[in-house]
């Protein structure tokens, strides 16, 4: 009984952990523009619309997160391995993993904005300097509490994989997690915000992103304020639920019905998820009503 | 041509030479398993290209609209097929390696759980965001009507998109996908490890004890490396985005099949070889 209570306690922990990190790694994405709608930050100066976005999307964000994730947990793992402690070798270890993001970000930007030099977009340099510190502390939180939960997995749980695997698999998680449920709301609602609210880009407005902010010309940082709000709360919520829902029917009916248990809990979550998809689905169908009459479409 | 604008026409077409050199391929790559490694080798290189395939199969279900899907100009979820793949797959994989020491059928069923659990949570968010973050109901570009709920279409496209959201097939195809690939890559693992355990003691000429923790590593490294090969394989077959099973691109898996099978197998000959004395 003792075992499971301190399961569940540390099955609370890293899904509060989870839900920082998804948070923060939606937040860091949207400030840097590494998520799909970055495709639209590229193509903007050569529509003729130059722009102060930043501009690091040369990897996805799963393998990125992959990488730094990887990286903080793997150094952590070593400064362990030297009996440093474990809240220090943490630290460390995510710090390093930092300053490697803040070189992807720098090489990133700079590289991906001087190819844009034939449509006369130039490389600020004051964006550089204000946006990637800022992408680095978001950065910092998001692999800080993924390999924080991997630590915990590993150690408190018993997980048998290795530290470095373990942050390798939850950063890909991370960013997948991240990226699918907060792209939409940056590249629809805040890259586009002069499009009609309740519904989607029209394709021949590709490019014509939003520019200009209450004062001034528009920059990543009041972009990752704004995503902040709905898609990183979602991306945290989503990422959360993954992790906690995953280690809970794990460490609560793993003994049961020599691991069917767990697997039957799986199953019911699934269910209930499907049902509410389902609801959510409907109830937009009801509310927001069809755009246009009904009639026979060409599949 | 852009992504939206992509149609499966002539990259759709199954070319039947390269399909049989593929299988020809496969055979040989068994072959050469057969003979250095009969035994214990040859059954976990035969789990690995399960595994493998189940994973490039599972790849074809998941709803991924890619850019346009990120401006709501296209159905799906707004990530790249491989990421998002290997994303539920590994999550999947990661509940499969903790269930190893129940054996294998109840850690494949976990693994695959994990998977389509973690696709079913992304997905429900997915449209949790475009309805009550942007006020736009879920419509597919591909086909009519749903083929699971009946609902129509059409009418809830919005003007000069492709459709937008994930409509309920989508649903159901993102946890298929998710269920397949935590299941292969599940497989994969538990394969590996078995042959890791029982060939490394007498390599190394260490216990079995102190065997498990270079076992259980490079077992995991191998799955998520293999992993990986498949999903970004497959993403190549659909060239893009795909709206799940409903999609016309899905019919093009009996390519990314044969494809995967011959892949897994020769990375599960290299991980199968690194175990066996010459």
């Amino acid at each position: 009984m003792e075992h499971i209570v301190f399961g569940i306690g540390i099955t609370a922990l890293a899904g509060a952990l989870a839900t920082v990190a998804g948070s923060a790694e939606d937040t860091e994405s949207n400030i840097g523009s590494q998520g799909d709608p970055n495709s639209q930050v590229q193509l903007a100066p050569q529509m003729g619309f130059l722009h102060r976005i930043f501009n690091k999307a040369v990897a996805g964000e799963p393998p990125a997160y992959g990488l730094w994730c990887c990286l903080g947990a793997g150094l952590a793992w070593a400064f362990m391995a030297m009996q440093f402690n474990p809240v220090l070798a943490i630290v460390l270890g995510c710090v390093l993993a930092t300053f490697v993001q803040g070189v992807y970000a720098t090489t990133a930007y700079v590289g991906r904005t001087a190819s844009l030099a034939k449509f006369g977009q130039p490389v600020y340099v004051d964006i550089l300097k204000s946006m990637t510190s800022v992408t680095m502390a978001h950065a910092f939180i998001a692999i800080f509490c993924t390999v924080t939960l991997c630590h915990l997995i590993n150690t408190a749980l018993g997980h048998p994989f290795p530290l470095p695997l373990l942050g390798l698999i939850w950063g890909i998680a991370l960013g997948a997690a991240g990226s699918a449920t907060g792209n939409p709301y940056y590249g629809k609602e805040r890259q586009y915000q002069n499009q009609k609210f309740g519904a989607g880009v029209p394709i021949s407005a590709s490019g014509n992103i939003v520019r200009f902010a209450e004062a001034g010309e528009r920059n990543s940082i009041d972009n990752g304020f704004f995503t902040h709000k709905i898609g990183g709360s979602a991306s945290g919520i989503c990422f959360g639920l993954i992790v906690f829902l995953e280690l809970w029917r794990t460490v609560l009916f793993e003994q049961v019905s020599a691991g069917w248990g767990a697997i039957i809990v799986g199953v019911l979550i699934i269910l209930i998820f499907t049902v509410i998809d389902r609801y959510i689905e409907v109830w937009a169908r009801k509310n927001y009503g069809p755009y246009t009459e009904a009639k026979e479409a060409s599949s | 041509m852009s992504a939206v604008a992509a149609k499966p026409a002539a990259g759709g077409a199954m070319n039947p030479t390269a399909m049989a050199v593929g299988i020809v391929m496969l055979i040989i790559i068994l072959g050469i398993c057969y003979v250095v490694s009969p035994g214990i080798g040859l059954m976990a290189l035969i789990g690995v290209v399960v595994g493998g395939v189940l994973i490039g199969f599972g790849t074809h279900f998941v709803p991924v609209g890619g850019a346009p899907a990120a401006m709501g100009q296209a159905p799906g979820i707004a990530t790249g097929v491989a990421m998002l793949a290997a994303g539920a797959g590994l999550a999947g994989l990661f509940g499969g390696a903790w269930a190893a020491e129940q054996g294998l059928v109840v850690a494949v069923v976990t693994g695959g759980v994990g998977g389509g659990l973690m696709m079913a949570i992304t997905c429900m968010m997915v449209n949790f965001v475009y309805v009550f973050g942007m006020g736009i109901p879920s419509a597919s570009g591909k086909v009519a009507k749903d083929p699971i709920t009946g609902d129509t279409q059409a009418e809830f496209k919005s003007q000069g998109t492709e459709g937008h959201g994930l409509p309920f097939i989508s649903f159901v195809g993102g946890v298929i996908g998710g269920t397949l690939g935590g299941a292969g890559g599940t497989l994969i693992y538990i394969q590996l490890l078995s042959l890791y355990e029982e060939m490394l003691p007498g390599m190394m000429q260490i216990t079995e004890a102190q065997v498990m923790p270079i076992a259980v590593s490079a077992a995991g490294m191998f799955a998520v490396g293999l992993f990986l090969v498949n999903a970004v394989l497959t993403a190549y077959n659909i060239t893009g985005t795909i709206e799940g099973p409903h999609d016309p691109k899905f019919k093009r898996w009996p390519r990314a099949i044969v494809a995967s099978a011959v892949a897994s197998a020769l990375c599960g000959l290299v991980a199968v070889l690194i175990v066996v004395p010459m």
